[in-house]
């Protein structure tokens, strides 16, 4: 019987200052076989284990196809973030994983694709993205919109500019407090909506950010028409285990570790939540 | 020998069984602590145990899903190196004399522990388990039981079952497993005579006129608490009862919160689950300091919408509560199960 809780031996292989409080790490797997056999979609999620410290879930924020190790980007704020953000190259980490369903993708071929990211919540959304651009004769329009607090805040910059020079897409950026360098949009998120060129019809979102984020959005999203299961989001809960046991991630009868932590805003809405 | 259905042991008999048993696993069976409380606990000689309980202190879970379990143990070693062990419990164990209502619990934690991501530690120490109910002929004070279809005798599920009569014990064979137990040990056992299946039948019938007041009307209460027709005041009252304390899922022999934290050594270190409970304040408080179940009523509403609601009732099999009456002794705001259903059903405090 396979062990669901025995985590497997990775290494960084590399990490990457995002933010004053956000580094992004690359791992790689001790044993290659593991890696081989570790296919995972756009949406699932890790456990990371800090020996000694304990185990949390991080989205996976790189794509699968062609990549030698795999990206979890992590902003310092408990005790195993704080861990991770004191490890180097070559430290050892355990992993679980992938665990949770995943986004739609292949479910959404021939449409408008629309994401609307803000602050930490771009990373489960790169993989997608990245997908996406990968078999970009699948989707119609791809539009990101990306929001973060100040222009310090905003992560995978290196990205964004490539994707501001992709013809094949439309790419708009905010901060609601903006430097003195700042050329760009300033506002939330949202306000970027009536910006850009949405068929509400054919288009899905996806959308991902702070719990209050993601309400004014989706908000938004179904003034401007777009149907209630063509919004989709990942949604974050206190997490042991992964795998619908600890009980600590249920809203009402869903897991959101083996439920989600993908739902459309349909799902969502019928979840029956006290909180 | 004969397989039948039905066997018949002695009294004297009883006690040469365990020291069998005994021979080739641990026996964990109710013993009888200081003062008059009885705990399922591991006995070394058949005289301990006291056939004679009516409930023990805690429930069987903690035999299977132990209060705290080490995981697996990290070992660093020179260089970079790490090396993880997970720890497995393979010990050979004959629960006996146990209560129909913490089988019928043993029951559904088969069921959440096996569906999805099988759980390792439970299932190993599981396979390596045989179930000897002892059915209940006169039930305690505050049992219910009854109605939750979890006692006061097993329809099945069991490995043996035994029932007390004047001469000695019914043994009642329900899996291979217990045709091994008797088989093993079968000149300690004779075919039952049907005069002693037709006690048991008389007695199984008796048992259920003997129950004492407290009752659970869960019907009602599955059809109000799925459809959320619960008026939210009344939460807010029972919240307001609450003390957090998590002691109903303690004693719950249904509840399996848990929560890990790694304890640590010199250079190694183990990683342990530990009980949780859903009341607590920190079970759904994240890292970044939000808290989607901060207040009492809505931590009391999640965890009777897991125990009675159809949603879960459907994922488990049946509704989380066996009727064991623990809480009823455990809850100082007197939120137990029965209070709660009758609230509910009432629909007000």
């Amino acid at each position: 019987m396979e062990n669901p809780y025995l985590p497997d031996l990775a290494e960084i292989v590399s990490l990457r200052d995002e933010t004053p409080d956000t580094k992004t790490f690359a791992l790689r797997f001790r044993d290659r076989r593991r890696w081989e056999s570790f296919n995972y979609r756009p949406g699932q999620f890790v456990e990371v284990s800090v020996f000694g410290v304990g185990e949390a879930p991080f989205c996976l924020a790189s794509p699968r196809q062609g990549a030698e190790s795999f990206d979890i980007t992590v902003r310092s704020t408990g005790a195993v973030t704080r861990a991770l953000h004191a490890l180097g190259p070559g430290q050892h980490l355990g992993v679980r994983g992938p665990l949770g369903n995943g986004f739609p993708l292949d479910e959404v071929k021939g449409r408008d694709i629309l994401f609307v990211g803000g602050g930490i919540g771009l990373p489960p959304l790169r993989p997608l993205i990245s997908t996406m651009l990968g078999r970009r004769d699948q989707f119609r329009s791809i539009t990101v919109l990306y929001g973060a607090r100040t222009p310090a805040d905003l992560v995978y910059k290196h990205e964004l500019a490539r994707w501001r020079a992709r013809p094949d897409m439309e790419f708009m950026v905010t901060v609601d407090v903006p430097d003195q360098d700042w050329r760009d949009h300033i506002g939330v998120v949202g306000s970027l909506l009536p910006k850009a060129s949405i068929q509400p019809s054919s288009t899905v979102a996806f959308v991902c950010g702070p719990p209050i984020m993601i309400k004014f959005v989706v908000r938004d999203l179904l003034q401007l028409g777009l149907r209630e299961d063509s919004i989709i989001t990942t949604l974050e809960r206190h997490m042991r285990c992964g795998i619908g046991k600890c009980n600590h991630c249920l809203i009402g009868d869903k897991y959101v570790c083996i439920d989600g932590p993908v739902f459309t805003y349909r799902q969502m809405k019928a979840m029956m939540d006290p909180g | 020998m004969e397989e039948a259905g039905a066997y018949m042991i002695g009294e004297k008999q009883v006690f040469a069984w365990v020291a069998a048993l005994l021979q080739h696993a641990q026996v964990i069976a109710p013993r009888r602590l200081r003062g008059s409380d009885v705990a399922y606990d591991a006995v070394e000689s058949p005289d301990q145990v006291a056939w004679d309980y009516r409930t023990s202190v805690s429930p069987l879970k903690r035999r299977l899903f132990p209060q705290i379990e080490p995981m697996f143990s990290w070992h660093r070693q020179a260089g970079d190196g790490i090396e993880l062990r997970p720890v497995y419990d393979e010990t050979e164990r004959v629960f006996l004399a146990i209560r129909p209502c913490d089988l019928s619990a043993v029951f559904l934690l088969d069921r959440v522990f096996s569906r999805d991501h099988p759980d390792t530690y439970y299932l190993t120490r599981r396979q390596h388990s045989s179930l000897v109910a002892l059915a209940c002929t006169q039930p305690d004070e505050h049992c219910f039981c009854i109605c939750a279809h979890a006692g006061p005798f097993l329809a099945g599920g069991y490995d043996l079952q035994l029932t007390p009569l004047p001469t000695g014990y019914l043994v009642e064979v329900g899996t291979d497993k217990g045709w091994e137990l008797v088989r093993q040990a079968e000149e300690l056992f004779s075919v039952a005579p049907a005069s002693a299946v037709q006690a048991r039948r008389e007695l199984a019938q008796q048992a259920e006129q003997r129950f004492a007041d407290d009752r659970a009307y869960f019907a009602a209460a599955l059809r109000k608490v799925t459809f959320d027709r619960v008026p939210e005041e009344l939460w807010d009252q029972m919240g307001e009862r609450c003390l957090s304390c998590g002691a109903c899922a303690f004693v719950c022999p249904t509840c399996t919160c848990f929560t890990t934290a790694d304890f640590n050594g010199t250079g190694d270190g183990v990683r342990c689950r530990l009980w949780d409970s859903c009341l607590y304040e920190s079970h759904a408080l994240e890292a970044s300091g939000h808290n989607p179940r901060a207040e009492r009523r809505h931590r009391l509403k999640a965890r009777f919408f897991h125990k009675l609601s159809y949603q879960f009732a459907q994922k488990l099999g049946s509704h989380g509560c066996v009727g064991c009456g623990r809480c009823i002794t455990a809850c100082l705001g007197r939120n137990d199960m029965t209070k709660v259903t009758a609230r509910i059903r009432r629909g007000e405090l």
